[in-house]
């Protein structure tokens, strides 16, 4: 038998040679990949079979002092593209005619949608290769059905359901609130120390409120860990954690106060675009520009922020689905006058006149003015509408008024009252002449906050600033080119002394100094959230007092020449003038025509700065501060506008119009969106109503016209 | 014989006829399919049960637990009959082969893109399986004859025999019960005499078909794919090599000890296709890890080397040969489908056998036992 031959032995060991050696190839194979790789395998496994989902926590809200939501969240239907099932399903000759159909689909509902966008968002490298892509927002509930019924047809096109913000009052206060937007790269990597975790389709807070407070506005995300399977049907659930929503802030704001506010500030830009510019040489009528300006409303007891308007300014809902690049281009066009930018803490402007109380505290605190100084402070002091520095003969040592306009006797009080530059020129120069430092008004204008930001609590505040012989000297060096001049002269504490030269602040800075004048010598850093608000048990995570930054010294001697001074810039008048005879009115008199000054007293300061541009002067910015009711202010109120010349013409008006609905408690109640439709309909619903009631009446007038039966007939009725 | 009296003597009952076939069932052999066919019902129930504890989907395994009894009953059957008639009835099975092939290509159904079943009731039947075990049988009847040598007319025609049921095969196309059957056919030349020379020139000749197919274009693109995806060591996201990729990871994740019963992710989020057929061996490796994967080796091995131990001590060339055939029929089963799910052999449609989920499968495999345990059970009976 064959088996039985030497040849046959020698085949069958051969056999089984081969049989041994396929069976330790196997248990080779099975050794490396369960015993020696078991953990690289294990990982592979779970990457395949874990997956984490995500569920979306709505924002906080944002809310008023009187607890009107602001800020609100509502659902929006997303339309995505998951690439995993795209890649898997869908050959590249059918993905063009997909993302066709997709376009054509979205288009139709009214968002225009190109299939160049589907392409690029499907290839964006920002999303991982599995990831959910975004293609379109806010989409009809009717795309969304009709897209899910005709899933097959539309192979990795999902939908779903994620909160956005609304604004139920509109662009109203824009510029505090801020805006979301999809997390760029530099934001995306920088959430990775933040509290709270990020998805890379996530939105955050871009500017205002929104950036400030991002970590406590963002809700905690929920994440569910499941195990799937190859279609990713969830097998079961191993770890779960539920969405926590984002906490409320609430801010010192009143919406009605924000919304008069922002109006009255663009009623004065109009008014001012109205009237002739006199001090423009130019063929017939030149009007002023106004383009843009800014109103801070502080209560100077806490230095928590009431108001704060910026023009123009923007909808903040544009960017609720994601802003296009035209539209974001408008919002920083420099021709548009940047809408995005707030002013009102990102505006630097010169202070001009309303700089004159701090040269005052300087000049009073040092003893510059006083029983030992060079001038009383009731001791008057002839302004004859231009000031020469002694010693000094050049032409560029003559320093004058607003159009040279001589004034007359002034004191104290009265410098302050009808703003007298000369006299402030005097005192200036007497820092530079005596035994004083150089940059004693500079000294007293850090103390009320100059030339740093007031530490509101806002993002991108900009610090102003006080320019001194050392800044003066810094800045040459460091940049020769830029800042040519080194040196510091007498006219440059001139300059400063009236809130000019290099002398720059924000709005808000301005309005904070005042504070400090109003509430009796105590700087505050501004405040614009007073709590921060579980949204479910409606108790406060976090309260915020106010923040005293710095106590002055405020003794009576300095407090009541300013506070008499300012108190007669919205009323005093006399027949002192220069030449014999003449009236000598308040900056501010004319604007205050009228004001019930008796029962809210309001002292304030007007300002006009000049401006230079590269081809020479443009026209002055015009502004105010106030503050009342005396004695015991609650409002400080600084109105900025841009090219709108005299400050107590053009911005007084403003911060009048606003005092007065404070004063006569007239300031309208604002509506949101909703109840204005809601009343609109309603309003309709009533004239529908009285129009038929009027045609029933008609009607029945008609019937019995010329016949005694209508009235017993309306009686029977 | 001498044997036969030694064997006589360590009888403990010499009150019954010692050669009798009943006292020389190998049970090592039996026990190691039972065994192996009972690993197979519980990894098909654990991979096809699906994942709702309330509704387990229990079909496959109530199926495959009938598939196992009929196997055995077969097994058993198959072992009763004397080999030999069946050399008788060997021009037989080759026509009933031959018919059932081509009638499968006629009146089967299609899966997977290969018309390779009958569908009878619910039942699918895969002739090409069965076709196996009498192509075993008709070749080892042929070959026989020429007790050890063959020459080259010899071998023509014993490839001649070969020729008609792998092209109807081909036809299915089935490309891994094709290699099955050249691994049969190799397997039982070289036992059977084949001279040496002539089996290099037999492979030589198979690698040059083999290079002038795949670059004929003949094979369609994802078949292609399957034979060389496992090449490729990055996982990909095409079809095959995502099977094999999934595979290799269910095997891994499965590490030492296993996860347990029900409990391989890979497995019960069905991430492996074919999981319960050709891929069952993931299951072992995913749930019962290297433990079980070496028992289910062990298994086989002792399989394998009952039936070699089988052929050398067959009574005749024919039974010799048919265990040979067997053998080398289970020996490239086993390697190609342990292969494929572990990444060193491509991907080709082979069921590992007692294991996968399926009749033909089943009974053809319990069938082919049932012939070793046969020409064991005889190896003094019949008559050299």
């Amino acid at each position: 038998m064959v088996i039985d031959t030497r040849s046959g032995r020698l085949r069958m060991s051969l056999l089984g040679a081969v049989a041994v050696a396929l069976f330790a190839a196997l248990f080779a194979r099975v050794w490396f990949l369960q015993v020696l790789n078991e953990q690289e395998f294990v990982q592979l496994a779970d990457g395949n079979q874990v997956r984490q989902v995500v569920e979306l926590a709505p924002r906080g809200r944002i809310i008023d002092v009187n607890g009107k939501t602001i800020v609100d969240n509502r659902p929006s239907i997303v339309i995505s593209i998951d690439r995993e099932t795209i890649v898997k399903n869908v050959s590249d000759e059918d993905l063009d005619d997909l993302f066709f159909r997709l376009a054509q689909e979205i288009s139709a509902t009214g968002q225009l949608t190109k299939v160049a966008e589907l392409r690029t968002a499907f290839e964006s490298e920002r999303f991982g290769p599995f990831a959910e892509v975004p293609v379109a927002r806010d989409v009809s509930e009717d795309l969304q059905l009709y897209l899910a019924e005709r899933s097959h047809e539309f192979p990795g096109v999902n939908s779903s359901v994620v909160m956005v913000r609304t604004y139920p009052y509109g662009d109203l206060a824009a510029h505090i609130l801020g805006y979301v937007g999809a997390l760029n790269e530099e934001e995306w990597l920088a959430t990775r120390d933040k509290p709270k975790q990020y998805q890379e389709n996530d939105f955050i807070g871009k500017t205002g409120i929104e950036l400030f407070y991002e970590d406590a506005l963002r809700g905690t995300p929920g994440f569910r860990t499941i195990k799937v399977d190859r279609f990713s049907n969830v097998i079961e659930e191993l770890e779960a954690s539920e969405p926590v929503a984002g906490s409320d802030v609430h801010l010192t704001i009143d919406v009605d106060l924000q919304r008069l506010t922002e109006d009255e500030l663009k009623r004065g830009l109009e008014f001012a675009r109205t009237q002739e510019d006199k001090k423009q040489e130019g063929e017939g009528i030149v009007v002023y520009n106004a383009p843009a300006g800014a109103v801070v409303i502080l209560d100077p007891r806490d230095g928590s922020v009431r108001a704060m308007a910026s023009f123009p300014t923007y909808d903040p809902a544009l960017f609720v689905n994601g802003i296009s690049a035209e539209a974001f281009a408008a919002l920083t066009d420099e021709e548009a006058d940047l809408p995005l930018l707030n002013r009102a803490i990102q505006g630097e402007y010169a202070p001009g006149s309303t700089f004159k109380p701090f040269t005052t505290y300087a000049a009073l605190d040092t003893g510059l003015l006083g029983s030992r100084g060079i001038l009383g402070v009731f001791t008057e002091y002839s302004d004859e509408g231009w000031y020469r520095i002694p010693n000094c003969g050049d032409s560029t040592c003559v320093f004058t008024n607003a159009a040279s306009k001589p004034l007359g006797q002034v004191d104290l009080r009265l410098a302050l009252t009808l703003s007298s530059d000369v006299y402030f020129y005097n005192l200036a120069a007497n820092f530079d002449r005596l035994a004083f430092d150089t940059d004693s008004i500079q000294q007293a204008a850090v103390l009320f906050g100059y030339g740093s930001p007031t530490g509101v609590t806002l993002p991108g505040e900009l610090a102003g600033r006080m320019p001194t012989p050392a800044t003066r000297l810094a800045d040459n060096e460091a940049n020769p080119e830029a800042f040519p001049n080194s040196r510091w002269g007498t006219g440059d504490t001139l300059n400063t002394a009236i809130g000019q030269g290099d002398v720059l602040a924000t709005p808000l800075q301005i309005a904070n100094a005042y504070s400090v004048i109003a509430n009796g010598g105590t700087l505050y850093a501004p405040n614009l959230a007073r709590t921060i608000v579980d949204p479910i048990t409606q108790e406060a995570e976090l309260s915020f007092g106010p923040r005293i930054l710095r106590q002055l010294y405020w003794p009576t001697l300095i407090r009541d020449p300013i506070w008499d001074g300012l108190k007669g810039v919205t009323n005093y008048q006399d027949e002192l003038g220069f030449d014999e005879g003449t009236t000598r009115n308040a900056t501010a008199r004319k604007s205050f025509e009228g004001f019930p000054l008796d029962d809210w007293p309001v002292a304030g300061k007007t300002g006009t700065s000049e401006k230079f541009s590269a081809d020479g002067p443009i026209a002055d910015y015009a502004l105010f501060v106030g503050y009342g009711p005396l004695p015991n202010p609650e409002y400080v109120a600084v109105a900025l506008l841009e090219e709108a010349g005299f400050g107590g013409d053009y911005a007084a008006p403003v911060i009048r119009n606003i005092f007065q609905r404070i004063a006569e408690g007239t300031v309208p109640e604002v509506l949101t969106q909703e109840d204005q439709d809601l009343r609109a309909a309603l309003q309709a619903v009533l004239f529908e109503e009285a129009q038929q009631a009027a045609g029933a009446a008609t009607e029945t007038t008609d019937n019995g016209s010329g016949s005694d039966a209508s009235v017993d007939g309306e009686a029977a009725g | 014989m001498a044997l036969t009296t030694h064997r006589r003597s360590r009888s403990l009952n010499p009150g019954r006829d010692p050669l009798s076939p009943f006292l020389h069932i190998d049970l090592m052999l039996v026990l190691s399919t039972l065994a192996l066919a009972a690993i197979g019902t519980v990894l098909i129930y654990s991979a096809t049960r699906g994942s709702d504890p309330e509704l387990y989907d229990t079909s496959f395994l109530e199926r495959q637990i009938i598939f196992v009894m009929v196997g055995t009953a077969v097994m058993a059957g198959t072992a009763l009959i004397p080999y030999e008639r069946l050399q008788a009835w060997a021009p037989t099975f080759y026509a009933a082969g031959l018919v059932g092939l081509l009638a499968v290509l006629a009146v089967g159904v299609e899966r997977n893109d290969a018309r390779s079943w009958f569908q009878v009731g619910t039942f699918q039947i895969q002739p090409s399986e069965f076709a196996k075990v009498g192509f075993i049988v008709v070749l080892a009847s042929f070959i026989s004859r020429f007790d050890g040598d063959l020459n080259a007319r010899q071998l023509g025609t014993a490839l001649a025999l070969a020729v008609a049921p792998l092209a109807l095969i081909m036809r299915q196309p089935d490309v891994g019960t094709t290699l099955v059957f050249v691994a049969i056919l190799m397997g039982m030349l070289l036992i059977g005499g084949a001279r040496f020379g002539h089996i290099i020139a037999l492979t030589a000749l198979g690698i040059g078909m083999l290079a002038l197919i795949w670059n004929s274009g003949t094979l369609e693109a994802y078949q292609e794919e399957r034979l060389i995806s496992f090449l490729e060591s990055e996982i990909t996201q095409t079809d095959a090599g995502y099977q094999q990729a999934q595979s290799q990871i269910a095997i891994g994740n499965g590490g030492v000890s296993g996860r347990g019963f029900g409990q391989g992710g890979q497995t019960q989020g069905d991430f492996v296709p074919e999981q319960h057929t050709d891929f069952i061996f993931t299951v072992v490796g995913e749930e019962f890890g290297f433990v079980g994967s070496t028992v289910v080796l062990g298994l086989f091995a002792m399989i394998i080397w009952r039936t070699w131990r089988t052929a050398k001590k067959a009574a005749n060339t024919f039974g010799a040969l048919i265990c040979v055939g067997v053998m080398t029929m289970f020996v490239f089963q086993m390697f190609q489908s342990v292969g494929m799910t572990t990444g060193i052999m491509p991907i080709t449609g082979i069921p590992a056998p007692f294991l996968s989920y399926g009749g033909s499968s089943a009974l053809t495999s319990f069938l082919a036992i049932g012939l070793v345990l046969n020409v064991h059970m005889r190896r003094y009976q019949v008559r050299r």
